[in-house]
């Protein structure tokens, strides 16, 4: 591992640029994350929050820059990178023939642990996924699609959870008990985790930073305080969001 | 009816997207270096139906039952195909919600079926009425206009038998699962454990990893439970080993043929997880490659008891059976989402190679593993870059 690594950090992503058939969707995105950092993803439908997300999690190959996971370069070590992080996959992208518990199975094996090994909680349990767990995937609601998804994710404590919209389908139970794990990673201080949601208002109860993305580029950054302070009053965070919408939009 | 084009139009409008998604330079290669690959077929099968004129002129049998029994078969086959890819779309998750009947539905598909065969139709005859140009067989177009009729009476039958045959997969869809009870072990728990798991079930699509009964899969199980004993009883009868060696390396390769699926490959489950392109491969052409050599022993062992003397045969078809399960499990990665262009590929590239090799040699084998080696390399980029 590189001295110059903050053992503490994450995730580094240096002057990225990613696209599809070398056209750039997202470029010159810098963000670090350290351990506790719980990320909000903001920005409008085709700004590139997905992209960012498949670029950071090797699904397309970058452009341009680089990202570091935990300490291991993306494209030079690939398999120990990924090995750092946990993400929730797409309700779509998930293997419908399997049941639950196999798909548990499945990335247990690939990670190397149990196919109960959560940090610190059942979230099978918790997320009310028992009932279903036998069953195919494909029999399940968009919402069981996302708590499995997330379950899997979990699996092993990876350092660093991704959760593209996967709070979208979560009955308001479920959404509660993802939070609270989600809280209880980040104050642990042993996790980070990246939460890309058009629910703005969740942000600033959940999230420490948070970050919003308009036609590629970061277009504004929260700190914690500014987050802390915004929280405060009701609609104040969702209002400056969207002022920065409108003037990306405008300016667009 | 108004509806009775939308799969065609579908299908029109799925390859027109594929063509655009495509890299100018990528597509390039494919036109140009496809173009001149088919030049340079359609140049070297002309030259040596030239060089086999007077031999082809004089087989009976190939003019009254080889070539107007292959032009039906094959219409058959092209039938089949296009009338399943027809339903396949009538019958898509975003059209279910549409109030179109089961008829309807089967119509749009068969006038897709219909628009796609014509054109297929026309270059099988322009093909067979050029062949016998080349070979000065007299009345060429009159023989081009009968493959016409015999390739469209296979493929107007197999499309027909097809669409008929096709059940209201909307209702399918939509059945409620209630009536299936969770809870049961999965059928392939022992085999399918191995790291990662379940890959297997996965590949297959088997519900929880439990098999359904089908007749296809009886049938398909019958008939090779059938050509093993055929051929290894005519093996034991004659004290010849080669009947069941060669049974036994072409029903293993079809064996691995049919049962081998990669688009788990695709998935972004397995490629953002910490697991190599090798490792996922070689996990998912396990339990295939155990079936194969599984089929592979019965036969094999009627061979070495047939003509014991003759060990090497029965090893040489095993060494050559995992080399050819090899190579198609590259063929198989690369055309991850399509089994059957995976296998028409391979067998393709397989004939070609062996037509040349007639020509050239063994150096054509090189050639053919240049190309296992370079799908194996873009199969292998693609799971890592997407």
């Amino acid at each position: 591992m590189d001295s110059s690594i903050d053992p503490a950090e994450i995730l580094a992503v240096r002057r990225l640029s990613a696209g599809y058939g070398g056209r750039a969707v997202v470029s010159g995105i810098d963000l670090s994350l350290v351990r506790g950092d719980i990320l909000g993803l903001l920005g409008a439908n085709g700004s590139g929050k997905s992209t960012l997300l498949r670029a950071i999690t090797g699904q397309i190959r970058p452009l341009g820059g680089s990202v570091t996971v935990d300490g291991a370069d993306l494209a030079g070590a690939p398999e120990r990178a990924k090995s750092g992080f946990g993400l929730a996959m797409d309700p779509s992208d998930l293997p419908a023939a399997l049941s639950g518990r196999q798909y548990l199975q499945l990335v247990a094996s690939i990670r190397g642990c149990a196919e109960d090994d959560w940090p610190g909680v059942d979230v099978a349990e918790r997320l009310g996924l028992k009932r279903w767990i036998e069953r195919p995937i494909a029999e399940y609601s968009l919402g069981t699609r996302a708590k499995i998804a997330i379950a899997a994710a979990l699996l092993g404590a990876p350092p660093l959870l991704i959760l593209d919209e996967s709070l979208n389908g979560l009955d308001p139970l479920a959404a509660f008990e993802v939070k609270r794990i989600i809280l209880a990673l980040a104050s642990s201080g042993r996790h980070a985790v990246i939460i890309s949601t058009h629910v703005v208002e969740s942000v600033p109860g959940l999230c420490n930073r948070a970050v919003l993305l308009a036609d590629g580029r970061m277009a504004r950054a929260w700190h914690a305080r500014q987050l802390a302070e915004a929280g405060r009053m009701p609609g104040a965070f969702e209002a400056e969001v969207m002022r920065a919408l409108t003037v990306q939009a405008a300016d667009g | 009816m108004r509806h009775d084009r939308l799969v065609l139009i579908l299908i029109w409008r799925e390859l027109s997207a594929g063509l655009r998604s495509m890299r100018r330079r990528d597509l390039a290669w494919i036109v140009a270096g496809g173009g001149a690959l088919l030049a340079y077929a359609i140049a070297d099968i002309a030259i040596a139906l030239q060089a086999a004129a007077a031999t082809l002129l004089q087989a009976q049998m190939l003019w009254t039952v080889g070539l107007p029994g292959a032009l039906f078969c094959l219409g058959g086959f092209a039938g089949s195909a296009v009338a399943r890819l027809c339903l396949s779309r009538a019958f898509a998750p975003f059209l279910k919600a549409l109030p179109l009947s089961l008829v309807e539905r089967r119509r749009m598909a068969a006038v897709a079926a219909w628009a796609l065969g014509v054109p297929l139709a026309l270059i099988v005859a322009a093909a067979t009425g050029l062949g016998c140009f080349v070979i000065a067989k007299p009345l060429a177009p009159a023989w081009g206009l009968g493959a016409v009729m015999l390739f469209g009476s296979g493929f107007c039958l197999a499309a027909v038998l097809r669409l008929r045959s096709a059940r209201d997969l909307v209702g399918i869809g939509n059945a409620d699962p209630a009536g299936e009870p969770g809870g049961r072990k999965p059928w392939l728990g022992a085999f399918d454990r191995a790291t990662p798991a379940w890959l297997s079930s996965w590949a297959w699509g088997l519900p929880a990893g439990r098999v359904r009964f089908s007749w296809r899969l009886a049938g398909a199980a019958i008939l090779l439970g059938l050509a093993a004993v055929v051929a290894g009883s005519i093996s034991l009868a004659h004290h010849d080993a080669v009947p069941a060696a060669m049974a036994a390396l072409a029903g293993g390769l079809l064996v691995f043929m049919l049962s081998a699926r990669f688009h788990p490959l695709g998935s972004p489950v397995l490629r953002t997880a910490p697991l190599g392109f090798v490792r996922a491969w070689l996990r998912l052409a396990r339990l295939p490659l155990q079936l194969s050599v599984a089929f592979f022993l019965l036969p094999a062992g009627a061979a070495l008891a047939a003509e014991p003397s003759a060990w090497a045969m029965p090893l040489a078809s095993g060494f050559w059976l995992l080399v050819l399960n090899g190579a198609y499990a590259v063929f198989a990665a690369y055309f991850m989402t399509a089994p059957f262009v995976a296998a028409l590929s391979f067998l393709s590239a397989i004939a070609y190679a062996s037509y040349e090799s007639l020509e050239y040699g063994r150096t054509v084998l090189i050639g053919l593993a240049a190309l296992v080696l370079f799908l194996w390399h873009r199969a292998q980029r693609r799971y890592r870059h997407g």
